[in-house]
């Protein structure tokens, strides 16, 4: 029987109805690496936050160290041998390193009070263990560190239990390059130590690079595990966008290329891009493929005036404009859907209509008041003509469904008369009817000579839907565009 | 990587030690300007040291409450309803202990009652305590029917609040108490480290395994319970309670904790800065009546001094 540090069989959870994972099976070798990888909302966080006690299953059983263990919460799962380190730090940032890595448990004392001396000079011992203790000491205080230092910390943190096996949540998602290797040496560290790690990311190169092992999961169902001395990238990529392929592809219209671009960057500099140049023609949808942290997001931030431009010029209709604000950007017919529509989209309490009509609210008022038959008489046209479900213009928007929020989101910026539209993953946690509705959406508004931009998770919908493509790695964006390309070798592209 | 540690470690902090600079510049200023008005004396600085322990020990307890991240505006009230309660209490039985139990048990049931409200009902903690002071001012001005209740008993006034052993006066003792416990509950305890923990990144301490909801309740409660103690100093140094108690202590006590560098978005607290706040706070008083202001002009020179201290921290906080 093989040595497995845990093993986890024929889970199955579901939320509200739905079924989540189907009978999964995950085991992993002691004192291995293991990947841990799949397309977005394929199920891997439900996973993890399972073997960390987050979520409770519904049926099947985990055992570490081959035996079977029952527990209900994080805690329980930190005294069976699992820490966690989380995608989103979960450090104080006003506290000391020293004082984060011994907050759980706060071990060393004198009587009642605290040994500040003790706690630090191990806090430095744990830094060593993973080898950074030269450049974070224990007194820093963790908002002077930067992330990577931070995630470095957070290690630390988990570490201090000493547990046997240790769970990584997209761990480079917000690093910069020279602080993922130094992450990977940590992990080597780790390794060599005996720990048994488990590791989730989206860069699929990184898995091939240091994983002993590795688990593809798809739709809640797990599709392999093996030893990565018997996998390639291409197996990988070709395994993770399997029978995607069959849902609608659009006609793209040709000689879009050939006028003026409507909306062009020209070699642009932020805090995190670095010498990005684009272009988008009328009529066209101009596809940005990049992973979590690729710069993907700060690219549309950048463009929509939020994030100011150190160097490089944009241009609308071949003049060149500056934006000092998105009021600005709006001014000149630039909006955008945010990546998060609860958050930065949309006002959950307020009604359908409400929402609808923010952004042109001082276009529709009569003398010093909002005209409430005009903004009915919009909201009635743009809830009609996108089919958005609701109960009527009134209802707030809270009690909709993602795909219908989403779509209130998009109308938005239609009924702004925006000429470019950008759009952050615009499908991200909507179900497969919503998406296509909303693409459907979005090809009508440019075939009306508006422009696109769309930056996308899912690379299937950039190749289908997107005339052009660039690829955007690590803060940088290609040099060329793509026509056709299909979605493996996009997926191969960014990595 | 390199060059940030470089950058940390010759950074300095002065805003750690603006509350020592404050200090020493306030003392200098009114040693010079009321020299000849008896600034300095020994007998002034023991007034001063009188008129500040009630500040001082409530500024303890809000420096907790303010470190979660959380407020409390009922405390006022609760030292004139404890004082009322000891008062009237000590008056019937005559029994210290007795007496002083019923002050503390005003304070404990308020401050439960604001800590599950804030805790487990969810209401933001300026709400839960701004509509506590208004039951509870109202019940000190029923259950005293607006009378001051005197109080007659000389152990008692000399224990809480008339008292000098010797030279010191016993408010004096029982602030430099209070405040070490204070800050060594703050600094070096786990309770401690938990509060500063939940106000500091409340999702994170509850991933560390903190309960956040029973922080909250207990440092709601230990806010509470300080103020009915300082009720009942009140009632022990002025020999009787009344309903007007209190009333001016919530926005001095406030000020206090945050000149004293405690982060009204929690997660930064120092009851040792509390107490120079609360000793700050009382010489610009005394200065301020020394150099013969009047009540109102005081007023308006406190709640500029609020002001001013929270413009500061927002600053620190931006940069």
């Amino acid at each position: 029987m093989a040595d497995f540090a845990i093993e986890a069989k024929n889970i199955n959870i579901s939320f509200n109805g739905v079924q989540i994972l189907h009978d999964v099976n995950f085991s992993v070798l002691r004192g291995q690496v293991h990947g841990l990888v799949g397309p977005n909302g394929a199920g891997k966080s439900t996973l993890v936050k399972i073997l960390n006690g987050v979520y409770s299953k519904d049926s099947g059983t985990i055992s570490v160290n081959n035996k079977e263990i029952e527990y209900k919460n994080p805690e329980g799962a930190l005294k069976a041998g699992i820490a966690m380190v989380f995608q989103d730090l979960s450090l104080i940032p006003t506290m000391s390193v020293a004082q984060n890595i011994f907050l759980k448990s706060i071990p060393y004392r004198s009587g009642p009070f605290i040994n500040d001396k003790a706690s630090a000079h191990n806090a430095l011992e744990l830094l060593k263990t993973i080898g950074v203790n030269t450049e974070i000491r224990p007194t820093d205080l963790v908002s002077d560190l930067s992330v990577g230092q931070q995630q470095l910390v957070e290690i630390a943190k988990a570490l201090a239990s000493n547990p046997p096996i240790l769970i990584l949540d997209e761990p480079t998602a917000s690093l910069t390059s020279a602080e993922i290797e130094k992450l990977f040496t940590v992990i080597q560290t780790l390794k060599a130590k005996g720990i048994t790690i488990i590791y989730i990311t989206h860069y699929l190169q990184d898995v091939v690079k240091i994983c002993d092992g590795v688990t593809m999961i798809r739709d809640g169902r797990v599709q392999f595990t093996r030893p990565t001395t018997e996998i390639t990238l291409e197996t990988l990529v070709s395994a993770m966008t399997n029978n995607h392929n069959n849902e609608i592809s659009w006609t793209h219209a040709a000689g879009l290329r050939d006028t003026t671009p409507l909306f062009e960057a020209r070699h642009i500099h932020t805090r995190y891009l670095e010498d990005v140049s684009l272009s988008v023609y009328p009529g066209e949808i101009v596809g940005i493929a990049g992973l979590l942290g690729s710069g993907r997001t700060e690219l549309l931030r950048a463009l929509f005036g939020i994030d100011p431009i150190l160097k490089g010029s944009l241009l609308m209709e071949g003049r060149p404009i500056v934006l000092h604000s998105s009021s600005d950007a709006i001014q000149y017919g630039i909006t955008l859907v945010p990546e998060n529509r609860r958050e930065q989209g949309l006002i959950l309490d307020y009604s359908v209509s409400e929402n609808l009509i923010m952004p042109i609210v001082h276009r529709i008022k009569r003398f010093l008041f909002v005209d409430e038959l005009k903004k009915n008489e919009i909201s009635k046209k743009y809830v009609t003509q996108l089919g958005v479900k609701t109960q009527g213009i009134g209802q707030s928007v809270r009690y909709l469904s993602g795909g219908n929020q989403q779509k209130i989101v998009v109308a938005k910026c239609l009924a702004s008369d925006s000429r470019v539209l950008l759009l952050d993953d615009p499908t991200f946690g909507v179900d497969v009817q919503a998406k296509y509705e909303i693409m459907k959406i979005i090809h009508a508004y440019a075939a009306k000579g508006n422009a696109v931009i769309m930056v996308s998770s899912e690379f299937n919908e950039l190749v289908n839907y997107c005339s052009s493509i660039y690829i955007m790695r690590r803060g940088k964006l290609s040099e060329g565009v793509y026509d056709s390309l299909t979605e493996d070798s996009l997926l191969y592209m960014v990595q | 990587m390199k060059q940030s540690v470089a950058t940390r470690m010759t950074q300095v902090k002065w805003n750690n030690y603006v509350i020592y600079y404050i200090f020493f510049g306030v003392i200098l200023l009114f040693s010079i300007l009321l020299f000849d008005r008896g600034f300095l004396s020994g007998s002034n600085m023991m007034n001063i040291a009188r008129q500040t322990a009630m500040t001082s020990i409530m500024a303890v307890g809000m420096t907790f409450v303010l470190s979660t991240g959380e407020i409390d505006l009922s405390f006022g009230s609760v030292v004139a309803l404890a004082s009322i309660v000891a008062a009237k209490t000590l008056n019937s039985s005559h029994s210290i202990m007795l007496a002083v139990s019923c002050g503390l048990l005003v304070g404990l049931v308020i401050g439960l009652i604001n800590g599950l409200l804030v805790a487990k009902v969810g209401i933001p903690s300026f709400l839960v305590t701004l509509g506590m002071n208004g039951i509870v001012l109202g019940l000190a001005r029923w259950v005293s029917n607006l009378q001051s209740i005197p109080i007659n008993n000389d152990v008692f006034t000399f224990i809480f609040g008339s008292g000098d052993l010797g030279a010191i006066p016993i408010l004096f003792i029982w602030t430099i108490c209070l405040t070490v416990i204070g800050h060594l509950l703050l600094k070096k305890t786990p309770y401690g480290r938990r509060v500063l923990a939940t106000g500091g990144n409340k999702i994170s301490a509850m991933y560390s395994g903190i309960k956040v909801p029973n922080i909250k309740i207990s440092v709601m409660l230990l806010n509470s319970m300080m103020a009915a103690l300082a009720g009942v100093l009140y009632s022990g140094r002025l020999h009787g309670a009344r309903y007007t108690l209190g009333e001016n202590d919530v926005m001095i006590v406030i000020a206090a904790v945050i000149i004293g560098g405690t982060s009204m978005n929690g997660g930064k607290g120092s009851v040792i800065g509390s107490l120079l706040g609360a000793v700050i706070m009382g010489i610009l008083n005394n200065g301020l009546i020394l150099m013969g202001f009047s009540v109102d002009q005081q007023m308006i020179f406190r709640g500029l001094i609020i002001i001013v201290s929270v413009a500061l921290t927002m600053r620190e906080k931006s940069k």
